[in-house]
């Protein structure tokens, strides 16, 4: 150590303490509590348990203390190890090695071995999990040993290496599942899988019990010795359910927005905004770009100038929300902000629709247009409102369209709306979540969540084809960001506000959100202090 | 024998009725706009066109519409109401899981209403024209006008915001109790301010209905001689004029048993009571089809049930009825 | 004018014709009096009662004043159409039952039995989910659930009614059987029918109420169920989304039922005070 010989007595000294600090910290900051039960809501109660064959929220967050997959992410969206410990992708990004962790068993004592990733990729996922399953089929997967795993492609496909978290590529245990009837399996009802709880009990209209898993793969983990989903319809019994401390967790659309601050201020109870990271989801209004008078870009740059989305944020959804700039979130690796933005100017609103024609009448209207709103409870009727409101103000005049959630899927879905809002994630890599809405060939008549506006830009359909099979991060990224500059220039959706789900937990508990996929990790590592 | 007559009467009712509602609820339904494939598959599947077809498929939408009637009226008489669309259970699992819930919330709403209604109302008839008397007219006619939700709201602003006298939501305890008694006291603590909501429009009614019906017995000649014999008040009150008013009361009672169900969709949802009125509110805007059209049947059948049972008590009160339909 | 008198002495009756006269002048002038767009942000959101906004601001800070204020048009009118419909849909069918009397009868007294039967809350929430939510539902499915106790009434008053002399005169003269229900039958049966028409009024405001309260309202209109609906989320913290409008639908509600009343003991003065089963 040669600085410290260098050092004069007093520097020493100084290490030494420091030194001592050091250890002393450590010490005090030694093992986490082992034990105690967490109780967290769950809401509604879901229809299943097994990731792939449902992918609800509600089954999502149970499910992933059960299931692992190869690989989960850090709140950048960087790959860390979890059933593989190390991986390697080849130069031309053709060749993805995986090496899997040895002393792993499923929940009935099995061991787990490459064959159970190969069934899965294989197998498993295209049969039941309708997300993965265009990404895997690029894929031929290969086991040359019990604990390595290949996958080859025919061409690079960059958002690959971000698909092995357990929501995406649940691992399940081949010997279960080979052969049968994956869907009435009868271990749906009680499922194996390797993560660090195992399932206990369903006691439908009550709770979903876990229990821990004293074999896990991980020395002295899971901490907690088990957790309890309960449901609780109501999201008031739920918010008193969190300040009374009988729940200790609740996430997502569990609490309404309304109510974080006043619970944010308790003392018991802390709020994070992280851990989305990889659903990233953004809400928007989507207008119908085959009808007039939305084909025309001057008219959707009027409509952005109209809405105020501070004032969404702030009012509707009580400032948990961030503006967003384009198709891609702004937690994003690919993200970027240098794109034409939209402030709220109601009068450049107006010059441009008196640019397009569209002069106002003796009443002040301009244009009708409908506007279906998500049906998915007041907040979305708020922004509705709102919306009505804020474009009548320039002279468009609004007719909110009620429907019922299938009713509201079947019109979009069927290209038949004028205007809409809705949400999506948009996942961790815009090949994944983002392009479905944006390119030509995504527009299928009759399904959800594809290229439902109309928007159809040849540059911009090359540019996504384009880095979906560029190997190289870096090159990527600039690819996608010319992609982000072109959209919000067409605005091709009025983006509304990037969706915050706020997760709310007890004080005393510990790592609830610690990476990427935050209520969604699989909390081997979460504990309560003493 | 006349008793098997009138069983066989009912039991003949009942079916036309449920034949009756569960064919126009089948076709209602069905001409609602909205697919529920698309539901069921959400937001992952339903960007999946094979998804969606197998979904179809697998719930047997793809069928021409009179199979699918064919079938379910088939089932309904096997006592399979189907699966839910949402959660793939049986309907009838789910329905009877949620009814005991909504059957104590009505049941004792009903009971309420029945006792504490007649009760003030006699009392009223007694005193005609007595502070009591108007002061109790007055708010029999509030609460006959107020809306039953907003009853629901105010309550729980003032017993459990303001007060914290009682629990404002649910059926018990957020995490239940252990121990039979302790959790009957619980769910009893809980029951209080939903019943009292439901029953009070009800409470309101009998009182008045009570109060007019034996003001008008009173003046009836054959009372008039039982007090002219020198009876006691309480006896002319309780045998002679209770007894004849009480039957408008309970044809009453009867009719509005059935709608009782109706209000309970209302005060479920505001007190978040597990019951089968929110299950059908729940499953309507899923346009789980299934669980709806079980939970039209079974409140159907509770109106079935409620109406004979009015019936056999209004013969029993008053053989006369007996010749009537 | 005995009729006149006999209502003008039940101070209950007058009273409720005041208060619904000021209700349905404030819903006719609403724009004049509170020239105030309900339905647009006018300040902050949940502020309590004050002076700038009286009955606070909801939370898009949409002024309830107005919105109570304006919100009475649409209950009063969906009230008043569903309950028209209904008696039209009703008198006709009671008509043809009670005059006709025979098989014609029987099948339209099954008919209304077993509309009686159905629990008509339920049936008007899946008639209106099933139209998808708007005025037109609303007011079709109130009408749908409301019109057999009136089809009752009827078919009583012209069952009775058939048998009076005069009916059988026009009868054995040659009148057809349209116009002596319409000319001869009809009027003498009206008053109880319009009694108990005003009556449902009240019902109709009151399960429009629930409908929106339950958010199957019309949501480009503001009333007052919906009102409340929209606030459950936050009621506890800001009880005035709940209790003003809930207060304009008692009133109004209220003022109706004594209005009603008062219409039938002074129609029915021997019937005064007689048990009128509700059916």
């Amino acid at each position: 150590m040669p600085a410290i010989r260098t050092m004069g007595p007093i520097g020493r000294f100084l290490a030494v303490i420091f030194a001592i600090m050091l250890v002393s910290s450590g010490l005090v900051r030694a093992e986490p509590h082992r034990g105690g039960t967490l109780n967290s809501t769950l809401w509604p109660e879901p229809p299943g348990i097994v990731i792939g064959i449902h992918l609800n929220a509600p089954t999502l967050l149970p499910a992933t203390k059960i299931f692992e997959g190869l690989l989960t992410y850090d709140f950048s969206l960087s790959p860390q190890p979890m059933l593989a410990e190390s991986w390697e992708v080849s130069e031309d990004g053709l060749t993805y090695t995986f090496h899997l962790r040895r002393n792993v068993k499923w929940h009935d004592g099995e061991d787990f071995t490459a064959d159970d990733v190969v069934y899965s990729l294989t197998e498993f996922i295209p049969a039941v999990h309708p997300r993965s399953r265009p990404t895997f089929e690029r894929t031929v997967v290969t086991a040359p040993d019990d604990y390595t795993v290949v996958l080859t492609l025919k061409e690079p496909y960059g958002p690959l290496i971000r698909s092995f978290d357990a929501i995406s590529a649940p691992i399940v245990p081949a010997h279960i599942y080979r052969g049968s009837d994956i869907r009435n399996n009868p271990a749906n009802q009680a499922p194996i899988g390797t993560g660090p709880f195992k399932f206990s009990e369903w006691r439908s209209g009550e709770y979903i019990h876990l229990v821990r898993n004293e074999d896990y793969w991980l020395e002295g983990r899971p901490y907690l010795d088990e957790i309890y989903y309960r449901f609780i319809p109501d999201s008031a019994s739920r918010a008193l359910a969190l300040e009374t401390g009988q729940v200790q967790l609740a996430t997502q659309n569990d609490i309404e927005l309304v109510d974080i601050a006043r619970l944010e201020a308790l003392p018991n109870l802390e709020v994070t905004t992280k851990g989305w990271e990889w659903g990233a989801p953004i809400s928007w209004l989507e207008m119908n770009i085959r009808r007039e008078p939305f084909n025309d870009v001057r008219f959707r740059k009027a409509v952005m100038y109209a809405l105020d989305r501070e004032f969404i944020r702030d009012s509707i959804f009580f400032g948990l929300a961030t503006i967003p700039t384009g198709p891609i979130h702004s937690s994003s690796p690919f993200y970027t902000d240098d794109v034409q933005t939209y402030e709220y100017n109601p009068e450049k609103a107006k010059a441009l629709l008196d640019e397009m024609g569209l002069k106002p009448n003796a009443d002040g209207v301009r244009t009708e247009i409908g506007l279906l709103g998500l049906p998915y409870g007041e907040l979305w009727d708020r922004l509705s409102q709102y919306i009505r409101q804020a474009l009548g103000e320039v002279g468009i005049q609004v007719t909110i369209e009620t429907a019922d959630v299938a009713g509201w899927g079947s019109r979009i879905a069927n290209w038949d709306t004028d205007m809409s809002t809705t949400y999506l994630t948009t996942l961790s890599d815009p090949a994944l979540g983002v392009a479905r809405s944006y390119i030509t060939e995504n527009q299928q008549k009759g399904v959800l969540f594809t290229n439902t506006s109309g928007y159809s830009n040849p540059k911009v359909d090359s540019l996504f084809a384009e880095a979906a099979r560029e190997p190289n991060e870096e090159k990527r990224r600039e690819i996608y960001h010319e992609v982000q500059r072109i959209i919000a220039d067409e605005v091709a959706l009025a983006w509304l506000v990037e969706l915050q789900w706020p997760t709310v937990y007890n004080s005393k508990l510990k790592n609830v959100v610690r990476n990427g996929l935050g209520p969604n990790d699989n909390f081997a590592e979460a504990y309560f202090e003493e | 024998m006349p008793q098997l007559g009138f069983v066989l009467q009912w039991v003949v009712k009942a079916m036309a009725v449920i034949l009756a509602i569960t064919i126009l609820n089948f076709f209602l339904i069905r001409l609602a706009p909205g697919d529920p494939a698309v539901v069921m598959a959400g937001e992952a599947g339903a960007a999946d066109r094979h998804f969606l077809e197998q979904v179809r498929r697998d719930f047997g939408l793809d069928k021409p519409l009179v199979v699918q009637l064919g079938t379910y009226v088939k089932n309904v008489l096997t006592l399979d109401l189907g699966q839910s669309y949402r959660t793939g259970r049986p309907v009838t699992e789910m329905l009877f899981e949620r009814l005991p819930a909504t059957l104590l919330l009505t049941g004792t709403a009903y009971l309420f209403a029945l006792i504490m209604g007649p009760l003030l109302g006699a009392v009223a008839a007694m005193r005609p024209r007595s502070l009591f008397d108007n002061i109790l007219m007055v708010v029999a006619l509030v609460f006959y006008a107020t809306p039953i939700f907003w009853v629901g709201l105010l309550l729980i602003l003032i017993f459990s915001v303001q007060l914290g006298w009682l629990p404002p939501f649910g059926m018990h305890n957020l995490i239940p109790v252990q121990g039979a008694v302790a959790y009957a006291l619980d769910v009893l603590k809980h029951l209080i301010l939903p019943a009292i909501t439901l029953g009070l429009f009800y409470v309101a009614v009998y009182v008045r209905l009570t109060r007019a019906s034996m003001l008008e017995t009173a003046s009836l000649d054959y009372v008039k001689t039982a007090r002219a014999k020198g009876l006691p008040e309480w006896r002319v009150a309780t045998a002679h004029i209770l007894r004849t008013a009480l039957i408008p009361i309970i044809t009453f009672a009867g009719l509005q048993a059935g709608h009782l169900v109706g209000g309970a969709i209302v005060v479920e949802t505001v007190f978040a009571w597990p019951g089968i009125g929110r299950l059908a509110f729940d499953a309507l805007f899923q346009r789980d089809y299934n669980l709806l059209l079980g939970v039209f049947l079974i409140s159907a059948l509770m109106v079935v049930f409620f109406n004979m049972l009015t019936d056999l008590v209004l013969r029993i009160a008053d053989p006369r009825i007996a010749g009537r339909s | 004018m005995p009729f006149l008198k006999r209502f003008a002495e039940n101070w209950g009756a007058v009273a409720g014709l005041i208060v619904l006269g000021l209700i349905v002048m404030m819903a006719i002038t609403a724009s004049v009096i509170v020239p105030v767009d309900p339905m647009a942000t006018q300040g902050r959101p949940l502020l309590p009662p004050g002076r700038e906004f009286p009955f606070g601001t909801d939370m898009l800070g949409r002024d309830v004043l107005a919105g109570v204020v304006h919100g009475a048009r649409i209950s009063l009118m969906i009230g008043l159409v569903s309950t028209v419909i209904a008696a039209l849909i009703g008198i006709t069918i009671g008509a043809i039952a009670g005059f006709f009397g025979g098989w014609v009868d029987d099948a339209l007294v099954r008919l209304t039995e077993f509309f009686q039967t159905i629990p008509s809350f339920i049936f008007a929430i899946l008639l209106v989910a099933i139209m998808t939510p708007g005025l037109a539902s609303i007011v079709t499915a109130i009408a749908v659930v409301t019109w057999p106790p009136i089809a009752r009434l009827a078919r009583s008053e012209f069952m009775s009614l058939r048998r009076r002399e005069f009916v059988e005169a026009a009868v054995l003269s040659g009148v057809s059987r349209t116009r002596i229900i319409i000319f001869e039958v009809l009027p003498n049966a009206l008053s109880p029918l319009i009694v108990m028409s005003s009556l449902m009024i009240a019902t109709a405001i009151l399960t429009e109420s629930a409908l929106s309260f339950l958010g199957l309202g019309d949501p480009n209109r503001i009333s007052w169920g919906y009102m409340i609906g929209a606030a459950r989320t936050v009621f506890r913290q800001a009880w005035w989304l709940s209790v003003f409008p809930g207060l304009a639908i008692a009133i109004t509600v209220l003022a109706i039922n004594l209005v009603g009343e008062g219409l039938n003991d002074a129609l029915n003065p021997h019937l005064k005070g007689r048990v009128r089963v509700e059916t």
